[in-house]
């Protein structure tokens, strides 16, 4: 075999592509492309429906679960399933603990470097930054001997130039604002956090069987039954016990390490609660059923809309109002290129017409995208823990209307604040924060069932297709950590005819549609800053803050079409 | 419970359902099958990767992937790199898509371990959507396996992994297109 060093390594899925045009220092208009998951029903077209969900969860390499779980979500509509409540307790348990950690996972691995210089963190006086970390929390790693310890940590990598993990940041941009004593605070928390998600998800590997890839889903329920009798049971006294101690322990480094982090880094960033704003749409399908998930007005997020700014009226959401438009994607509709298409009547027909690689432009005019540009109603919408957070708000939910405002309160600044960079990674953080309090009460009430003797965890009326009309189809929705995934199966004859993911990313991160409007990313770019065409940090910032699954390669261009800058991250 | 302190834990990594991406995950099933692998031997189906690998591999002291790996050269050709290898490549794609290497980065930085890291991998044809092996790579499978069966062996030479000899049981056919997804 021979033996060689190759880059990439592995990992030959799709990335995000941006190009921004920038006069003037600021960025005039901008345009997202992306590769991702054109392919899902050409995988499950013909199969059983109740595997749909072990073929959905590899679409996602980093949330393999959202994508069971509205798999079978919309296998149990088309056939009008109903699940015991153990099973939603068990899901939602499932959902939380994947938002809660996915959120703590961004923040600091994927998006804290946007705002923190590890190179200047090398700088700080670590008796400062110990004074600075107990002015904010009473998280108890804080002395001046940890911080030095991290200190030096970081500076054998920085010395064995292995920063790897660290590599692609921008060290001593003018953006970044941090003194360095904030910067070695986030530094050392970004390695609690490798820390706190190696612990936290063992709550999948006790609930989901194993992990990546949870496998104790099934259409009608969930395999993890309970006995609380039973050491080897899949849940008894003693699993339940240790999942809330994870539980607990993660809801102590949200309160004490994540959420004073962001508060920390958002002070010394207050510009930027004034951009990356984009649509002023939100969308959000709602999320954690308290009975059953036909009824939307037991979810504990509630579903609803948002338009144009305005948090004074919720717009009902109807799946049947999601279109998809290929205007600019790499697809042929069999009834041409202005129509958009419910996913019941879904196509994907793929039809490359871009430039051959290697190129420097995409023809934006033409096709651009191997992302469809969803609508609802025809209005793009922006997707995710804001739209969240933005919908449970303007529809009084007490508890967050209490998180949000007080938050708000210690900037002095007004909830449309949130219609902005900051405010996306404001509102993934409360949101935490809120999943983290309530996990263990979901724990709890699964300990009550097993205690009294209610262990149903599957509903095996319809388990075989016998029972099964000859035509059905459903919707199941989920809102992933990113946003709002839907999946649209149709069944026949016991098999899948067609089937269609419309997926969080492709929500933000689409191309303009048949009217020319631009995708939420495109959207929220628009007036953003840029000090360093050749450094584009700050159109990351935004791009970074909705989250995006992909890889994002960045291509700043100026007026007269030249490239300036190209950046990965 | 899972159990999540391992000596040796083979790490299959890859999407099975963008063909021969998933060569690493459908190598592993195969050695998850192998009738000279000692029952108790770890063996992930990592998917494809992120840090939720984490809490299952940072404990190791050995960790040995299965992977695709791009290397420009023909379909199904092996090869065989090194952790070390891996740091001092150019290897940068980005946080988003954790690369192997980002993984090893974090596990220095999470337990302050240098775990012994080798990755076999296998160039794929393609990695279009598909639940299938190509032929060229469907072919290396048989190969990654005796591989990884022999870096077993090296780690562990008085075969606490391993069987001593090979059963003469008919061994099962490696699957390529799987009905059932275990």
């Amino acid at each position: 075999m021979p033996r060689v060093v190759v880059d990439p390594v592995t990992r030959i899925e799709g990335h995000l592509r941006i190009e921004a045009q920038v006069d003037g220092g600021a960025v005039t208009d901008a345009w997202s492309s992306g590769t991702m998951f054109r392919g899902i029903e050409l995988i499950v077209r013909g199969r059983d429906p109740r595997e749909a969900w072990i073929w959905a969860q590899r679409i996602c390499g980093v949330c393999t679960m959202v994508h069971a779980l509205a798999s079978v979500n919309a296998v149990e509509d088309a056939l009008n399933i109903e699940i015991p409540d153990n099973a939603r307790l068990v899901r939602n348990i499932i959902a939380a603990a994947q938002t809660i950690q996915d959120h703590v996972v961004h923040f600091y691995h994927l998006h804290a470097l946007d705002w923190v210089d590890i190179v200047s963190s090398l700088k700080a006086d670590p008796a400062k930054t110990s004074q600075l970390a107990e002015s904010i929390s009473d998280w108890p790693l804080s002395s001046t001997k940890y911080f030095k310890g991290v200190q030096d940590r970081v500076n054998g990598l920085v010395a064995s130039r292995q920063l790897s993990l660290f590599g692609a940041g921008y060290w001593g941009h003018p953006a970044y604002h941090l003194p360095p004593e904030a910067n070695l605070l986030a530094v050392a928390h970004y390695l609690e956090a490798l820390r706190f998600q190696r612990e936290f998800i063992r709550i999948h590997a006790v609930l989901g069987g194993k992990n990546p890839h949870l496998q104790t889903f099934l259409v009608g329920g969930m395999t993890t039954s309970l006995d609380p009798n039973e050491p080897a049971a899949p849940l008894n006294p003693e699993r339940i016990d240790f999942i809330t101690g994870v539980a607990r322990t993660a809801a102590a480094f949200v309160h004490q390490v994540y959420i004073p982090d962001v508060l920390a880094v958002a002070g010394f960033y207050p510009d930027w609660f004034g951009r990356g704003e984009g649509l002023g749409n939100f969308m959000c399908y709602g999320a954690f059923p308290q009975g059953s998930i036909r009824d939307p007005h037991n979810f504990f997020l509630p579903r609803g809309i948002i338009l144009d700014r305005d948090l004074s009226k919720v717009h009902p959401v109807d799946p049947g109002n999601v279109t998809e438009y290929v205007t600019h994607s790499w697809y042929d509709y069999s009834d041409g290129d202005q129509v958009g298409k419910n996913p019941y009547e879904g196509q994907t027909k793929p039809r490359y017409t871009g430039p051959q690689p290697p190129y420097q432009f995409l023809d934006v005019d033409q096709k651009y995208s191997w992302l469809k540009a969803p609508r609802y109603q025809d209005k793009p919408m922006e997707v995710g823990p804001l739209a969240r957070l933005l919908v449970a708000y303007a529809s009084g939910h007490a508890e967050v209307k209490a998180l949000v405002d007080s938050t708000l309160a210690r900037f002095k600044a007004p909830p449309t604040a949130l219609f902005s960079t900051l405010g996306r990674i404001a509102a993934r953080a409360l949101e935490t924060q809120l999943l983290a309090d309530h996990i263990v009460g979901w724990i709890q009430e699964l300990a009550k069932n097993m205690a009294t003797g209610k262990l149903a965890i599957h509903n095996g009326q319809k388990w075989d297709p016998g029972t099964w009309p000859d035509h059905a189809r459903g919707f199941g929705f989920f809102e992933a950590p990113r946003g709002s995934l839907g999946h649209w199966v149709e069944i026949e004859n016991q098999a899948i005819k067609n089937y269609q993911a419309v997926v969080p990313s492709t929500w933000n991160a689409g191309p303009r549609d048949a009217r020319g409007q631009r995708g939420a990313y495109e959207a929220a770019l628009i007036k953003t800053p840029v000090a360093d065409p050749e450094r584009p940090l700050e159109i990351l910032r935004t791009v970074h803050s909705f989250d995006p699954c992909l890889a994002c390669a960045v291509h700043v261009v100026d007026a007269r079409g030249k490239v300036q800058g190209r950046a990965r991250g | 419970m899972a159990p999540f302190h391992f000596d040796t834990v083979v790490v299959g990594v890859g999407n099975t359902i963008l063909s021969d991406d998933g060569v690493g995950v459908h190598a592993a099933r195969a050695l998850m099958q192998d009738p000279r692998l000692r029952p108790g031997v770890p063996i992930l189906d990592g998917g494809t990767l992120g840090l939720e690998l984490l809490g299952y591999i940072s404990d190791a002291r050995r960790i040995l992937f299965l992977d695709a790996v791009d290397s420009g050269a023909a379909p199904g050709t092996l090869v065989r790199m090194t952790g070390r290898d891996l740091l001092d490549g150019r290897s940068r794609a980005s946080v988003h898509q954790l690369g192997v290497a980002d993984l090893i980065a974090a596990i220095a930085l999470v337990s302050g371990k240098d775990p012994e890291i080798v990755v076999l991998g296998v160039q794929p044809a393609t990695v279009d959507w598909g639940t299938s092996l190509s032929p060229a790579v469907h072919a290396s499978v048989a190969r990654l396996v005796e591989a990884a069966l022999d870096q077993l062996r090296a780690w562990q030479p008085a075969a606490p992994l391993l069987r001593r000899r090979p059963r003469a049981a008919k061994r099962r056919p490696h699957r390529t297109t799987h009905h059932r997804c275990c």
